[in-house]
């Protein structure tokens, strides 16, 4: 209640002094000391007293959280006296990175650095291994290189399954004055750290195959296990590169090595997915699981990569192993609010075009949400009475963005998608209707009514099938059946989800959109979904104000560029008058840096042409849009895509295909460009399955 | 030859008998029956079936079951009175393997001391009380083997068994 009540004297602005004072003459009665002592940090270091805090965060350290990389973090900012603000963004930092994965820092700032460490860590930290790792992001050249040896070494001997991915934190990028770490496989082949453990990892290989040992001048060889991880680590490598066949061909060898290891199915599965050959993959990721039916996480893996296949019943054989269920499985999924498996039960069923039950899924997740939002009333009298505070506002602080959560994120755009592909295509909806009986003859009429009659009968003998089986299953299951009432679950009340398509898809669509853009600002597709319904909606203004929002998010993005060029081209015939019509014309014009639509779209033509490392993403948009303006044929268009080739940024299968789609779309002329592009996809990425 | 690698013991169970399966298939020119694996799973018996485990892996099996001894097998030289006791039994190693990138590390010896280990420290109970003698079958042709288990353990070599 005490460091409650110092939490609130904290909020209030500039009331740090206050907030500090109180700790003092609160401490005797705190027990979480931990808190205490970190709450004292902080606010010394927002009082500008860096050393003091510095002092509090070695005291922390003493009591043992000197593991604690966030804690490192601050202490380096201490003693670099950096602004508040760079502190509270590292401290948000996951895993290993710290400061000076954050912000690239001077040499002088590096060293000074490097020595607090050797005075006031080593001496009495020697062993930990975050004291060890956080100092190896200040150091590059030779001595980057021998502390990287020495801490992949000791990782290939002891066998760390993660060594790559942590490796991977080394390979940082600038972009806007901070590091991001790279991922496109451009970027990673390119950067020293990469190549210099690269360089690392071969010489352990042929170290290891002509003497068994990491090192030449190693005094013992090596269990055969260590083979195996470098070679493990080696395919990570590859990985990141891209270069998955070469990936799969060692873990090939591993898997001839020791066939009992679970880790090499799952890193292979993944190469092979990435490789656009999802079928292998979810064989060999099963077999992986064969192995060891106790490992939950390899179950949860079966289940996605058979979801993401279109295998929706063997994933539910596979995931039901491991639900506690009487009857029906996808209740207890339910139940237990396990929305990664429905939001990709959803995506399965969108990709089969089974719109209704990918709804139903999506409002599956929706509802988790609601239930979520809804738990706070229950929390309000609990927490009250066992006074823990704290985390009591922690949860409303939490629940005060739930909607900007990434899985509600993921269900309303797969919610939103549906509905606008039910808006654009009316007929899915309107199957069920019966056929215009006006414009046939009489023996038509009676042949067309017959076979809608029959049609009616089998729907209500399968739904009445149906419901006398899900009836046997939940009783069957039970040994005592609800007393509650007749309590339909949700899931089984309308399992297809026809009311849901029944409903009016623009109305739905607006409403998701616009909490999404309430509640996730900050995310690109927030506004790609706005603009998309808004234009449907003939709505100018709000897309104006998605494309505006895009383009300070992004304004390279393919996205914000097609739609971009999509508004400029409707613009002229939108029903707008006054001030509106106003605002739209002088907003355009300045968005496309005054120029007309159809120079501004042949100028980023000419400059996707000029530098061949254009993301492939972009280069199929711009493409795309010379079509629709009618600036260039698509013969000419093609080749922006074509000849730029395959090695820029941004390629993957699934940009790939997206490509190939846009390609196919311009029709005969730009056939052997197509032609072309299925030939180099293919080289590029042997493995992939159904790419003509 | 390396060093000792020295293994830990784990249960062979129907979770992870799969991982036998492909033990057996890379040490093993034949193929075993469905019924070998659920015999071995059922029998729950720790001490004689059993995995071997290094730096996470299996990266061995041994399988042993108790069996009655055919009367025209019996030592019947022994001094016991073979009419009025029980009959004898005989500890059989079924299969014993470990994968080609960890021989030479004894881990096939740990393996099969640890069924020698499990016998000794249970001699009296009830399930190996009868037991006489602990054999298994070698191919003629495999000289290292006939070694290891001579050698290493002091068997004798028994007569060939034609067609096994």
């Amino acid at each position: 209640l005490a460091l409650y009540r110092n939490r609130i004297l904290s909020e209030i602005p500039n009331n740090e002094k206050e907030a500090l004072d109180h700790l003092n003459v609160c401490q005797k009665v705190v027990v979480d000391r931990t808190s205490l002592l970190m709450a004292r940090a902080k606010y010394q270091y927002q009082l500008g007293q860096y050393s003091d805090a510095k002092e509090t965060v070695l005291l922390l350290f003493q009591r043992g959280m000197i593991e604690n990389y966030k804690l490192h973090s601050m202490y380096m900012c201490a003693i670099l006296e950096l602004e508040y603000q760079t502190l509270e963004e590292a401290m948000k930092l996951p895993g290993t990175r710290t400061l000076p994965t954050l912000v690239p820092l001077t040499d002088e700032q590096k060293q000074k650095i490097l020595e607090a460490y050797k005075t006031e860590i080593y001496p009495d930290y020697g062993k930990s291994s975050a004291a060890n790792r956080i100092p190896m992001n200040l150091v590059d050249g030779d001595r980057l290189r021998s502390t990287l040896d020495i801490f992949i070494r000791k990782g290939l001997v002891k066998g760390v399954p993660s060594l790559c991915l942590e490796l991977s934190t080394f390979l940082l990028v600038e972009k806007d004055g901070k590091y991001v770490i790279a991922t496109d496989p451009v970027d990673v082949k390119e950067h020293v750290a990469y190549k210099l453990i690269l360089e690392l990892v071969h010489g352990y290989l042929s170290s290891l195959e002509s003497n068994n040992k990491l090192l030449p001048e190693d005094e013992f060889e090596e269990p055969p296990s260590t083979q195996l991880w470098t070679w493990y680590l080696l395919a990570g490598l590859h990985e990141l590169a891209g270069e998955y066949s070469e990936g799969i061909a060692l873990l090939d060898k591993c898997i001839d090595h020791t066939p009992t290891a679970v880790d090499v199915y799952e890193l292979k599965a993944r190469l092979l997915k990435s490789a656009g050959d999802i079928k292998t993959a979810v064989e060999v990721i099963d077999a992986g699981r064969d192995l060891d039916r106790q490992d939950r996480y390899i179950n949860n893996q079966t289940t996605k990569y058979m979801l993401e296949a279109g295998m929706e019943s063997e994933a539910l054989n596979r995931i039901s192993l491991f639900t506690k269920h009487e009857g029906n499985p996808e209740v207890n999924l339910f139940d237990m609010q396990c929305s990664w498996y429905e939001l990709g039960l959803a995506a399965c069923y969108a990709n089969k075009k089974e719109w209704g039950k990918a709804l139903k899924k999506y409002s599956a997740v929706v509802k988790h949400f609601d239930d979520f939002h809804e738990d706070q009333f229950d929390f309000h009298s609990y927490c009250v009475r066992k006074v823990t505070l704290r985390a009591y506002t922690d949860v409303l602080k939490f629940e005060d963005n739930l909607w900007g959560e990434d899985y509600y994120f993921t269900a309303a755009e797969g919610t939103i998608r549906v509905y606008l592909h039910l808006h654009d295509n009316p007929a899915i909806t309107k199957e069920e209707e019966e056929p215009d009986y006006s414009k046939m003859t009489a023996a038509e009429r009676k042949k067309a009514k017959a076979i809608a009659r029959k049609k009616r009968a089998q729907a209500e003998k399968q739904a009445e099938k149906k419901k006398s089986e899900a009836k046997d299953s939940e009783n069957g299951g039970q040994k005592n059946p609800p007393k509650k009432g007749d309590k339909v679950s949700p899931v089984e009340q309308d399992p297809d989800g026809t009311e849901l398509l029944k409903k009016e898809p623009l109305e739905e669509a607006k409403k998701y959109s616009a909490i999404l853009s309430k509640h996730c600002p900050t995310r690109l597709g927030t506004w790609v979904l706005q603009y998309d319904v808004s234009i449907r909606r003939k709505k100018p203004l709000l897309a104006l104000q998605a494309l505006l929002k895009m383009r300070g998010l992004d304004p390279t993005s393919a996205q914000y560029i097609t739609r971009l060029v999509d508004f400029a081209t409707k613009a002229p015939s939108f029903d707008a008058t006054g001030a509106v019509k106003t605002v739209v014309t002088e907003e355009t014009a300045s968005l496309l840096g005054g120029k007309p639509v159809s120079d501004y779209v042949v100028d980023l033509g000419k400059q996707a042409r000029q530098d061949p490392k254009t993301s492939l993403p972009l280069r199929a948009a711009i493409a795309e849009i010379l079509v629709k303006t009618k600036s260039e044929e698509p013969g000419t268009a093609a080749s922006i895509i074509v000849d730029g080739g395959i090695d820029g940024r941004g390629v993957d299968i699934e940009s790939c295909r997206e490509a190939l789609t846009i390609l196919k779309a311009f029709g005969k002329e730009a056939s052997p460009s197509a032609e072309k592009w299925i030939a180099t996809v293919n080289e590029r990425f042997p493995l992939v399955k159904n790419f003509s | 030859m390396g060093r000792e690698l020295p293994v830990e013991f784990g249960r062979i169970t129907q979770d992870n008998v799969e991982q036998l399966r492909k033990v057996n298939l890379a040490c093993f020119p034949v193929q075993y029956q469905e019924t070998y694996y659920k015999d071995v799973v059922e029998k729950h018996d720790e001490g004689l079936c059993k995995f071997a485990y290094w730096n996470g892996f299996v990266v061995g099996a041994a399988c042993a079951r108790v069996e009655d001894i055919p009367p025209e097998q019996q030592d019947k030289t022994s001094g016991d009175d073979t009419t009025t006791s029980s009959p004898q039994k005989r500890i059989y190693i079924m299969t014993l393997g470990v994968l080609a990138a960890y021989r030479g590390r004894q881990i096939g010896t740990q393996l099969i001391q640890s069924i020698f280990d499990h016998y000794e420290a249970n001699k009296e109970n009830a399930e190996f009380k009868d037991v006489v003698e602990i054999s298994l079958h070698v191919q003629i042709s495999n000289d290292d083997a006939i070694k290891f288990y001579t050698t290493r353990f002091g068997f004798a070599q028994g007569e060939k068994v034609e067609n096994y």
